[in-house]
């Protein structure tokens, strides 16, 4: 079962959506094809469900990006065989050259473009699948994992009628009869086969736009191991939407499966808790993350909490809606599953003591869960101080550097609660207590 | 003199508004004119902060209604008239008349404002409204307006008489032009007589009462059974605070009323400032200089600045004010939740046991920390309120009834474990 993720996990870590702003899957989006387009969209939306898979992509993506190719084939071809590959055909030989001929007499008497049509779709075809045929024959591919792929490709272009096909003159007449016969035999006589060279090209596309990408951007692959090793480690990890971002580097397996996070409000926590989640979503895809160096165990879920807390005014609704959605995770961890939980800010919404009862349960129940690996920040440090004695439970928060009355953030994680207990020295700062003496 | 407050305190209270028709003035909202409409909007915006100019404004409004008295014109007059009359405004502007009103708006405008002079003219002069000694100033500037020997022939006119062409023309010139200046401080007297008679209904509807506003200086509030008036089925509570006790330190559980409770304090001392009749039993306050509440401040992640700094940029922003030896009225609600316990506690007691230092001024602060409050017993002036929790069974009820002293009932954890997220986790599959 391929790891699973809800709707809101989705939004809060941004992963999909085209026209959205940031989103992970516009990062990746260099495609050029329709068909890369909706190969991106699909492997985004069905992400792999074991490590042989998983690292079989990966190891296809690295031998692209090795090989830094440019897009072999012509976006415009392509798109024009796509279509002609789409058109019906006739049921027999003898009715599909009747149709063409019929059309054929159409073009002539009136302005009728199927003809017309039907010879740029096939002209398209022939330049397509040449460029095809160069591609699969490069040395490149003689060995590796895409050997493979490639290998089956290059077995259907060398059937005897398509290579006559590929050695047709485009700038010569085409009789309609040959044209027919094309006509049928791609779309009928071979039609599964053309389906495989359709979809190369797409999977060629994407492979080439991820690659360049985690080029550009000095991604790494992340080495996927089997469930049962049940490990989440990273270095140099960050958000890969956001330019110069500071690198993290954390660790989480069973009998330490619980980062206790801390920090000042606009210190970097969420921003951390995405890339986590960005970063093992990516990996289930085979996809290079934006990490130094990435260690991880398939997981079977990935739930978050962490955009909910911004708006506090919501009052109670929202602090149910909260427990709501840590009733669903625990459903969830309760039944078993590997997961990933990830709680920003738990229990914003409620009083400080609420806020820290709630805080400790939770984080304490969770901990005993060996096969899950969570995530929790909170500003109320007074939760760490309690949870000290529990082994499973480690400890890190992000640093901020009073400057005057200014913060500054490093973004840099570190071992131990915050001791950034800023709150007396900024009404102090702001001299709020001397205004407030009786003259 | 008005009353001070600012934006946040407008937004807590809720007096105009998110959407159109759902705030505080929207409720006292029954007037009659567009006129009316935007001078009680004014009186909203502005709040007064002179004990004369209340209790007057609040007796005109009182005595109206006892009389239970109906405003004595058809809206649709004012329309007719306040329409021609916008052609006298562009003329008087640029002194030189441009815009000329037809014919047929002449005519119903000369008869519109006929109408209004002489249908005043019969208000004031009603036993009822003559023997009103709080609105006698209002009427004398009525009387006299109309008793303009000018105004003369408009009152000697038959009601409902058709007018010849001349005598048109000759009323349009004396309204429109001549005595346009007179015509428009008549409006703005009958503007002003339209909010208080649909206040005046408004209370006599609800129920609402009348405060009595004492001399500044001295703080004192005594509320009994207020409540916030938009509620549907309200539980009023009594309330006093002085300079002994300027301090009110509230607990109780999150849905247990303090916001509202805050809101309905809040809102009446608002309203009391106005003039206006308020939703409680009865009410006496001391006027104040300014009010200031913090209910509802929202995170303002776009700046970078946290809650908890947002908070205290609240905080020394009241001090600022209280340090120029105002009399404020200050609400906050949950202060410092953005912070970690400690600094909340630490915060909180050193805030409020600061304001309890601060004479000539009120306070009332609701906390979840209860140790904060076991601090602050040491402060004389600090009085301690909560609102209770019953627990029936497994299901929290509230009385919204204010009690005397601390509570630290607490509902999140009940609402935690009520939906089994703890059990589910203890009974799991822990691998």
């Amino acid at each position: 079962m391929s790891i699973s993720i809800d709707k809101q996990t989705m939004d809060e870590l941004n992963l999909l959506g085209k026209f959205r702003q940031g989103s992970v899957y516009g990062l990746f989006n260099k495609v050029r094809t329709r068909g890369g387009e909706q190969l991106l969209n699909k492997l985004f939306m069905q992400p792999l469900d074991n490590a042989a898979a998983i690292n079989e992509r990966s190891s296809i993506l690295r031998s692209f990006q090795h090989a830094a190719l440019d897009f072999p084939f012509d976006v415009q071809q392509v798109g024009l065989m796509r279509d002609y590959l789409d058109t019906e055909t006739g049921k027999t030989a003898l009715a599909t050259l009747g149709n063409i001929m019929v059309k054929s007499w159409l073009s002539v008497l009136t302005r009728d473009e199927r003809y017309k049509k039907i010879v740029q779709g096939l002209q398209a075809t022939i330049v397509t699948l040449n460029r095809c045929h160069a591609f699969v024959s490069e040395k490149a591919w003689a060995a590796g994992p895409y050997a493979a792929r490639v290998g089956a490709i290059r077995a259907i272009l060398s059937d005897g009628r398509l290579e006559k096909l590929r050695r047709t003159d485009i700038y010569r007449a085409l009789p309609v009869k040959t044209l027919a016969y094309y006509d049928f035999l791609l779309k009928r006589g071979m039609r599964k086969e053309m389906k495989e060279v359709v979809d190369l090209i797409a999977e060629v596309d994407v492979y080439i736009a991820v690659s360049g990408v985690a080029r550009a951007k000095g991604f790494n692959y992340a080495h996927v191991l089997p469930p049962e090793a049940n490990i989440l480690a990273a270095e140099g990890l960050y958000h890969p939407c956001i330019d110069h971002a500071v690198g993290n580097s954390l660790t989480l397996r069973r009998g330490s499966n619980v980062l206790f996070l801390t920090g000042a409000n606009m210190a970097g926590k969420s921003t951390l808790m995405k890339s986590v989640g960005i970063g093992l979503y990516l990996a289930h895809m085979g996809f290079p993350v934006a990490a130094a160096s990435m260690e991880l165990s398939l997981r079977e879920g990935l739930y978050s909490s962490i955009n909910v807390a911004d708006n506090i005014n919501l009052g109670y609704s929202h602090f149910y809606a909260e427990v709501v959605r840590v009733k669903q995770a625990a459903e969830a961890a309760a039944s078993g599953k590997r997961l990933l939980l990830m709680f920003d800010e738990l229990f914003k919404g409620t009083n400080v003591k609420d806020a820290y009862d709630g805080t400790l349960a939770v984080t304490e129940a969770f901990a005993e869960y060996g096969n899950c690996l969570f995530i929790v920040s909170t500003h109320i440090i007074e939760v760490g101080e309690a949870l000290k004695g529990n082994g499973n439970i480690r400890f890190v928060y992000m640093p901020t550097i009073m400057e005057g009355v200014h913060p500054r953030y490093t973004y840099k994680l570190r071992e131990g609660i915050t001791e950034d207990r800023q709150g007396m020295m900024i009404i102090q700062n702001e001299g709020i207590l001397e205004l407030l003496k009786e003259d | 003199m008005y009353l001070t407050t600012d934006e946040q305190t407008i937004t807590d209270l809720g007096i105009f508004g998110k959407q159109h028709g759902n705030g505080i003035y929207d409720l006292y909202n029954r007037t009659h004119t567009r006129g009316g409409e935007a001078v009680l909007k004014e009186l909203f915006l502005h709040p007064l902060s002179d004990r004369e100019e209340i209790n007057r404004r609040s007796r005109i409004i009182e005595g109206f209604a006892a009389l239970g008295m109906k405003f004595p014109f058809d809206g649709s007059l004012f329309d007719m008239a306040e329409k021609y009359l916008l052609h006298a405004d562009a003329q008087s502007m640029n002194g030189v008349q441009q815009s000329v009103p037809g014919e047929k708006e002449v005519q119903l405008g000369v008869t519109a404002v006929i109408e209004l002079m002489q249908r005043t003219m019969q208000f004031v002069g009603t036993a009822e409204v003559a023997g009103m000694t709080a609105f006698a100033q209002e009427r004398n500037a009525m009387t006299l307006l109309l008793s303009d020997a000018v105004f003369e022939p408009v009152l000697r006119e038959k009601a409902k008489s058709r007018l010849s062409y001349t005598a048109m023309t000759a009323y349009d010139a004396l309204f429109r032009l001549r005595e346009y200046g007179k015509i428009k401080r008549l409006l703005g007297q009958l503007y002003y007589l339209d909010v208080y008679l649909s206040v005046a209904k408004l209370a006599s509807e609800r129920k609402f009462v009348f405060p009595r506003a004492l001399d500044k200086g001295r703080p004192f509030l005594r509320l009994e059974g207020v409540y916030h008036p938009e509620l549907k089925n309200p539980v009023g509570n009594d309330l006093t605070m002085e300079a002994a006790r300027s301090v009110i330190f509230l607990t109780g559980a999150n849905m247990a009323g303090k916001s509202t409770f805050l809101r309905a304090m809040s809102t009446a001392v608002y309203i009391a400032h106005i003039g206006f009749p308020i939703a409680a039993r009865s009410m006496e306050f001391s006027v104040m200089d300014g009010i200031y509440t913090t209910i509802n401040l929202p995170d303002n992640l776009g700046i970078g600045a946290s809650h908890f700094y947002n908070e205290v940029l609240r905080v020394k922003k009241m001090a600022t004010e209280l340090s120029h030896r105002k009399s404020l009225f200050i609400v906050f609600d949950e202060l410092f939740r953005g912070t970690n316990v400690k600094d909340a506690h630490e915060a909180t007691v050193a805030v409020a046991a600061a304001f309890s230092k601060r004479k000539g001024s009120l306070f009332v602060i609701s906390s979840h920390i209860v140790e904060a409050g076991e601090e602050l017993q040491r402060s004389p002036t600090v009085g301690f309120r909560f609102l209770p929790t019953r627990m029936n069974g497994h299901v929290p009820e509230y009385t919204y009834t204010l009690e005397e002293g601390i509570t630290d009932d607490r509902h999140g954890m009940v609402i935690i474990r009520n939906e089994g997220v703890l059990d589910i986790l203890k009974n799991g599959q822990k691998l």
